[in-house]
């Protein structure tokens, strides 16, 4: 039966599952030897029993081996950021390059409980905790004990968050060359302007796709001198159909995680399996292989009807990524069920356009990001989800120090409650939780409480 | 005429003007979070009291709002839903280096144009825009001159005048008293001031120091960069977007290099030897710099981090810069 289980448990489910002549990939294991790499959140969470999951948090926390690994393979190493899903997919479109996000240093603090000591470093380098846990990379660059560094990074700025800008160009203050490109703030047309549509159902005027067309050219020209290979038209065309299978397994998933009548899959595994989307993980095959095998469990959980919370679970639709993946957790403890998430990057799941021109496409999806449109665009996608997956009630989770959460959260929570009757909820979610656990634990179970009284009225 | 308020430097004031409005760059008062409508945790209090003055202000026809800095872009939404006037959200670009950035930048401004245009304003000739570039420049020119001759709490007081007002007679006639004030020659550096912390400049003055070089965004490295006056017959658009673009350099710059040549340059020609680096908290793009500079500078630097409303923090400021100038004399 599908359950969320401790790391301990899973050290004995494990072992059974390998008398039952468990089959796992080259990065297979228990999961607790993870905890030898300092990860000791693990200790704390709670995870979905499946080989599907085991093989998922595998895959997630080995991203750093096959980093060294594919250098060690003598393949480029292109640290994209802030984008969240663009350059990658032109990236894996070359046989000899790998991308991966320093931005995901931001989940170090958490998962090593803070013993890493990339935010000390980040507070010497003048980057304090008024910034968001992204600043965490810098302490990673610096040690490079988490991933190698890049031979390029290419960083977009423009319509982003002023932490992320601000830490990037720090870096490159301190030495490391970062390829700059503009993203510009996503605008409605003007009655004049021809108008195009994005992925997600945004539209943007025409000469904002060809500006952020023209920006991924350069960036092309980047990828190729490095790579040493021409990135033709096939070739990316490829690159964004695989790209698209990624994304059309995670809709599945998403549509069957949130829409069951019982949870197929708790929402940290969720959460990870979206994250896939932005860079695979260092790896783009093994990432589908993943996907698809959890897609399989969840379907045969929803055929059989069985899923690892309770019918009653309360339906909620999670806005921004947590800092302490613990909270999902403790989400699920009080009662509540992930039905509808927007952690920052629904341009990755979107699928891509494959009847254009490739780079059209990808400049369609770029502009399609979240974060580069205005907080009321974003909201509007949220409510539209919200009606999708039923979900009823809203929490917004603040990134600490993060710029656009500053003001973001009063416009979304004005915008869904104009639309809905439903509560919504902001809390602020650190690196670490274990502090503030009583009082973020108290604030969801009385959001659960308050939508099951609402439910018997 | 119609008003159209805005605070970012990279809005051209002359092309509001030039369509036949009367520009207005805001230089809000007060962060005042007692009274602010907005009253969230983490917002820059120079964006909160931007927002919070134009929510509350009578007299805007049109506000126009930039996207160089992300708490700025994001108070578009929040002056949208609230505001009864109509809200132009300016897509000024971060980079800076290649021909298609400049495009942007001044296809932004033609699209300003058409909004201001939609508020009433006429379509601007290229000989009017011309010379209301010629009466600016000029009044900027007479403003950089009378520098050395006054306080600074007074030149930024003028600048700010300057761009609520546009050049008028007294911009250009500005009386020139014999320079008063002595001291340690110092630079204040960082984002913008609100009015209310110009007196950081009076206090670091009446301690002993003298402000050489106002690199705030509302001090002169806030004004745009001299015209051509050639290009600016020939093709004033294209000089205007030249000097405000090209000309103001920022800390939002990626790469911000030019930030430093251009400090660099001021701080060495003025024989600065201290530097008041200010900024607002929460304002991540300077705060940012400030270890930067410390590490790339020679001289002393006084981090002076305010919330814009706070008297303690005055009282405190006001000990750190008295602590600054006693150790630099």
């Amino acid at each position: 039966m599908p359950e969320r289980i401790t790391l301990e448990e899973w050290d004995l489910r494990y072992e059974r599952l390998q008398r039952t002549g468990l089959s796992q990939p080259h990065y297979g294991g228990p999961l607790s030897r993870h905890i030898e790499d300092g990860d000791q959140r693990l200790l704390k969470l709670r995870y979905d029993n499946s080989a599907a999951a085991l093989r998922l948090w595998n895959f997630l926390l080995t991203e750093e081996d096959r980093l060294r690994d594919a250098r060690a393979k003598g393949k480029k190493l292109i640290g994209t950021m802030k984008d969240l899903g663009t350059v990658p997919v032109m990236a894996y479109s070359f046989d000899n390059v790998t991308a991966f996000y320093p931005d995901g240093a931001w989940w170090i603090p958490c998962v090593m409980e803070l013993s890493a000591g990339l935010l000390s470093i980040a507070d010497s380098l003048g980057i304090d905790e008024s910034f968001c846990p992204v600043r965490a990379m810098l302490g990673a660059f610096l040690t490079e004990a988490h991933f190698p560094v890049p031979d390029m990074l290419i960083c977009s700025v423009g319509a982003t968050c002023d932490d992320f800008s601000a830490i990037a160009q720090r870096l490159n203050g301190l030495g490391y060359p970062i390829l700059w490109w503009e993203i510009p703030h996503r605008r409605k047309p003007g009655p004049d302007e021809p108008v195009v549509s994005l992925p997600g159902g945004f539209t943007a005027p025409k000469c904002q796709v060809e500006f952020v067309k023209s920006e991924l050219e350069h960036i092309n020209t980047a990828l190729e001198e490095l790579a040493g290979a021409k990135l033709d038209e096939e070739k990316l065309s490829a690159g964004i159909k695989e790209a698209n299978r990624v994304r059309r397994y995670l809709a599945e998933l998403r549509e069957l995680a949130f829409t069951a009548e019982l949870c197929p899959l708790p929402a940290l595994e969720m959460l990870i399996a979206e994250m896939l989307a932005i860079h695979f993980c260092s790896d783009r095959r093994e990432t589908i292989g993943v996907l698809k095998e959890l897609l399989d469990e969840v379907k045969a959980r929803v055929r059989a009807g069985i899923g690892v919370l309770d019918a009653g679970a309360v339906k909620i639709f999670w806005v921004n990524p947590v800092a302490d993946l613990y909270v999902m957790n403790m989400l699920e403890d009080c009662g509540g069920r992930i039905c509808g998430t927007e952690y920052l990057f629904t341009h990755a799941l979107d699928l891509i356009p494959e009847d254009l021109p490739a780079l059209e496409a990808l400049a369609r999806m770029a502009l399609a990001d979240p974060m580069v449109g205005s907080s009321a665009d974003r909201a509007e996608r949220i409510c539209t989800d919200i009606r999708r997956f039923g979900s009823e009630a809203v929490i917004i989770s603040r990134i600490p120090g993060a710029s656009h959460c500053a003001l973001e959260g009063e416009v979304i929570g004005e915008i869904v409650q104009e639309n809905f009757d439903i509560p919504v909820l902001e809390i602020e979610v650190p690196p670490v939780t274990d502090s503030m656990r009583p009082t973020v634990r108290t604030r969801l179970e009385a959001l659960v409480e308050t939508i099951k009284a609402r439910r018997k009225r | 005429m119609k008003k159209i308020f805005y605070t970012c430097p990279y809005v051209p004031a002359e092309w509001i003007e030039a369509h036949s409005l009367k520009p207005a760059r805001v230089t809000p008062n007060t962060a005042g979070s007692a009274t602010a409508v907005i009253q969230r945790e983490g917002v820059c209090p120079y964006a909160r009291s931007f927002i919070n003055e134009l929510i509350t202000e009578k007299g805007a026809d049109g506000i126009i709002v930039t996207t160089v800095c992300d708490q700025m872009r994001r108070g578009f939404d929040i002056l949208a839903r609230r505001c009864d006037v109509p809200v132009f959200l300016m897509n000024v670009p971060n980079t800076w280096q290649n021909v298609g950035v400049q495009k942007l930048y001044i296809d932004e401004l033609r699209r300003l144009g058409k909004f201001l245009i939609d508020l009433g304003g006429k379509p601007p000739s290229d000989e009017n825009l011309a010379n209301i570039m010629l009466a600016y420049d000029t009044a900027r020119a007479s403003i950089r001159a009378a520098r050395g001759y006054l306080p600074a709490g007074k030149f930024a007081e003028m600048i700010a005048a300057f761009g609520r007002d546009g050049p008028g007679e007294e911009f250009t006639s500005i009386k020139k008293h014999e320079l008063l004030i002595e001291g340690v020659p110092l630079a204040i550096v960082g984002g913008p001031l609100m009015r209310r912390d110009f007196d950081i400049l009076d206090i670091a003055e009446q301690a002993g120091g003298r402000i050489v070089l106002d690199a705030a965004e509302t001090g002169e490295r806030g004004m745009c960069a001299p015209f051509d006056r050639r290009r600016l017959r020939d093709e004033p658009l294209m000089e205007l977007a030249r000097a405000y673009f090209g000309g103001i350099q920022d800390a939002s710059r990626r790469p911000n290099s030019e930030l430093y040549k251009w400090l660099k340059s001021k701080l060495i020609h003025r024989e600065v030897r201290g530097i008041i680096f200010h900024r607002y908290v929460w304002c991540d793009m300077w705060h940012a710099e400030l270890r930067r500079l410390k590490d790339w500078t020679d001289l002393p630097v006084l981090d002076v981090d305010t919330t814009g409303d706070n008297e303690t923090h005055r009282h405190r400021t006001a000990n750190r810069i008295h602590a600054f100038l006693e150790m630099l004399k």
